[in-house]
């Protein structure tokens, strides 16, 4: 008899029942507010569900030994999770999305490449304000990129520079950019006048086919000669893109930008999620990456704006930009571009934005990856 | 034939070269060695001897195995590096010691020669000819000084090293490194230098948009030429009436090819009425699992009247 209950009550504390803490409970109660967030708002579903539900999968309260934790040797997140923790997963991501990615309005008009530029100083000034809490430079850096609104490139680099960091930056990542319809109308509207909304661009010019197989080749060679650091991201961007505009490679290409990058999404969002186990990731520091990667997103779009108004003081009445695109130099593609769109219809029911808006998102995506290159190389 | 026999030549030279690299043994670099061991490092038998270290400057593992060392330039291959030791794998940026004892009965990094009576140490690769380090030992050591690279793995190297990099080390540091840096990270000294970030800033800020303004130029270059091209073939085609492509959308070009699509095949124009949905049949490939043939258990046999 003593035996069985004995064993009844082994059987109890390896329950979860038994092990939780009111901080599971706070960390499951995050992940079903993603999923809501997802399922119901339809904000980035494709990322809010797999990470809000690998919250709760990471944070049901376990007896430690039995190799089941993502934080356990040998288990099976933790296996998963090494494509996360040495930034396999983001350079596959970003292969799918050179391959699903039309740079034809950026090459029809490359000055749009100038606002992807712009929108990373977000990246930067959320860098200083971390070094002035008291972050270590290179925790800093790897915060910072958050507001390069790009979850591969922020996973890439915090697994490289701060890897404790990793869970908060990548979710704090994922967070802001699928709040992209929330956060960015607002700083869009106060840093522009009615008269510049209503600024209607000229259509832009149609690409021939050489021009867009040119453009990956060109564009890796230049920006990986001048940041070879973010070779991987921008590698695998770059022939992401040729693979689609070669127009020989169309099986590739459809794999790419299909089964491949559904499979990484799936797997990346799933074990990100996972590892904001509650002990690993309520902490004072989680906090505060949160409230700079607000700034950051913030700065971002922001100097997207400002800078697209200050290009406009040197351009020709007929060439003005509308400032309403400059938030879409943040990389979140394609919600930033959507965001320019629908505040754009709000004051022109003609005034098409999304195909101009295109021009700085994926301008941003390089201009993440090269920032991300440039961090890597000075602080690693 | 001479000719064809010259390009064989290279081509296998090429071959060779990259299967060298393939292996990764040219990364092996000799690195420190000390000559008269009387109070240094002693070997797992306790003994003190003379001693060589062997470093990889690479990023990958090299597996050592199989390659020479040598005290005698007329004899490379001298004593042989046992292979499918796994001991013989050295890890990226990494050192391995050999005892240079005259004992290669004790193991692997034991071997055949000493460096006392020897004026030369010499790593060839496994095909025994292609020297990848060499050093000329110098005669002026005091026992228990060791002679190594200031920096591991930087100076000269290969068959015609002239110990440039070399010297006299002020202290002996057997399998690890010979110079250490101070153990301040990259991250830390740019904090010190830069603590509000302003630096970095700047001068990441100015790296993206050189990035970006040179794809800028690149692209307006390379847009112009298309342009150019296009406004020549239409030229070419419209001799006498001359149409401005710069200025034409590509929604323009849309409309005119849907236009001119509709008018060519009127058979494919879309019903009248929009509210009618049009079915096309659709042709079924051929495929075996659905071919009644294949399910047939007997064949049918055509009866004879």
């Amino acid at each position: 008899m003593d035996q069985i209950i004995n064993n009844l009550q082994q059987f109890w504390e390896y329950t979860g029942f038994a092990n939780i803490t009111f901080q599971h409970i706070l960390m499951i109660c995050i992940g079903l507010g993603f999923i809501a967030m997802g399922i119901f708002k339809e904000w980035e579903p494709l990322l809010l569900v797999p990470i809000g539900f690998g919250m709760i999968i990471g944070n049901i309260p376990l007896y430690p030994g039995f190799s089941v934790g993502i934080y356990e040797e040998g288990s099976v997140l933790n296996i998963l999770y090494h494509g996360v923790k040495n930034g396999w997963y983001p350079p596959l991501i970003f292969l799918g999305i050179g391959a699903m990615t039309d740079f034809s309005s950026l090459i029809s008009n490359p000055k749009l490449l100038l606002i992807g530029a712009a929108a990373q100083f977000g990246i930067f000034t959320a860098y200083s304000v971390a070094l002035l809490l008291g972050f270590e430079a290179n925790a800093a850096g790897a915060i910072g990129i958050i507001g390069g609104a790009d979850g591969p490139t922020a996973i890439f680099l915090s697994s490289r520079l701060a890897p404790d960091l990793m869970g908060a930056i990548a979710v704090s990542a994922y967070s802001y950019m699928a709040l992209v319809p929330v956060i960015q109308p607002p700083i869009m509207r106060l840093f522009t006048t009615k008269k510049e909304r209503l600024i209607k661009m000229k259509s832009p010019r149609a690409v021939s086919k050489m021009e867009k197989i040119i453009f990956p080749i060109v564009g890796l060679l230049l920006t990986a000669f001048i940041v070879p650091s973010g070779l991987p991201l921008l590698g695998m961007l770059f022939f992401g893109n040729l693979l689609k505009e070669s127009g020989v490679t169309r099986r590739l290409a459809e794999t790419a930008r299909g089964p491949l990058i559904d499979i990484v999404t799936i797997l990346i969002g799933l074990t990100v999620g996972c590892s904001t186990q509650a002990d690993k990731f309520l902490q004072m520091k989680s906090v505060l990456i949160f409230g700079l990667g607000a700034m950051s997103f913030i700065a971002a779009t922001a100097a997207g704006v400002l800078f697209v108004k200050i290009l406009n003081l040197f351009l020709k009445p007929g060439n003005k930009i509308n400032p309403l695109i400059g938030n879409a130099g943040v990389s979140a593609v394609p919600d930033s571009a959507r965001v320019s769109e629908l505040i754009g219809l709000t004051y022109d029911r003609s005034n098409h934005l999304l195909m101009h808006a295109m021009g700085p998102n994926v301008a941003g995506v390089i201009g993440s990856a090269v920032a991300a290159g440039i961090l890597l190389g000075f602080l690693s | 034939m001479k000719r064809y026999n010259k390009f064989i030549c290279t081509g296998l030279f090429l071959l060779f070269q990259l299967t060298l690299y393939g292996q990764n043994v040219i990364d092996l670099r000799l690195n420190e060695l000390l000559i008269t061991n009387t109070e240094d490092f002693q070997d797992d038998f306790g003994v003190h001897s003379s001693w060589f270290e062997v470093f990889n400057i690479g990023y990958g593992t090299v597996d050592i195995g199989g390659c020479y060392l040598s005290n005698d330039p007329e004899d490379l291959k001298k004593y042989t590096i046992p292979r499918g030791d796994v001991l013989t794998k050295i890890k990226p940026r990494q050192h391995i010691l050999f005892w240079a004892d005259n004992k290669p009965y004790r193991g692997s990094f034991h071997v055949n020669f000493t460096l006392e009576d020897s004026r030369v140490l010499i790593l060839t690769s496994s095909d025994g000819r292609t020297v990848l380090d060499m050093v000329a030992l110098p005669t002026d050591m005091e026992p228990n000084q060791s002679y190594g690279r200031v920096v591991d793995g930087e100076g000269s190297s290969g068959p015609y090293a002239d110990n440039s990099g070399w010297a006299i080390l002020s202290r002996t540091s057997p399998g690890t490194n010979n110079f250490s840096l101070d153990g301040k990270s990259r991250s830390e000294m740019m904090k010190e230098t830069d603590p509000f970030g302003l630096l970095m800033a700047m001068l990441a800020m100015s790296v993206v948009f050189l990035a970006l303004i040179i794809l800028t130029f690149v692209f307006k270059g390379t847009g112009r030429i298309a342009l150019n091209r296009s406004q020549k073939k239409a030229d070419a085609y419209h001799k006498t009436q001359k149409v401005s492509l710069a200025e034409t959308s590509g929604e323009t070009f849309a409309a005119i090819a849907m236009g001119l699509h509709m008018y060519a095949n009127e058979n494919e124009i879309h019903d009248i009425e929009t509210t009618i949905l049009t079915i096309e049949q659709v042709r079924r490939n051929y495929s075996p699992w659905n071919a009644k043939f294949h399910s047939l258990r007997k064949m049918p046999e055509i009866r004879k009247k």
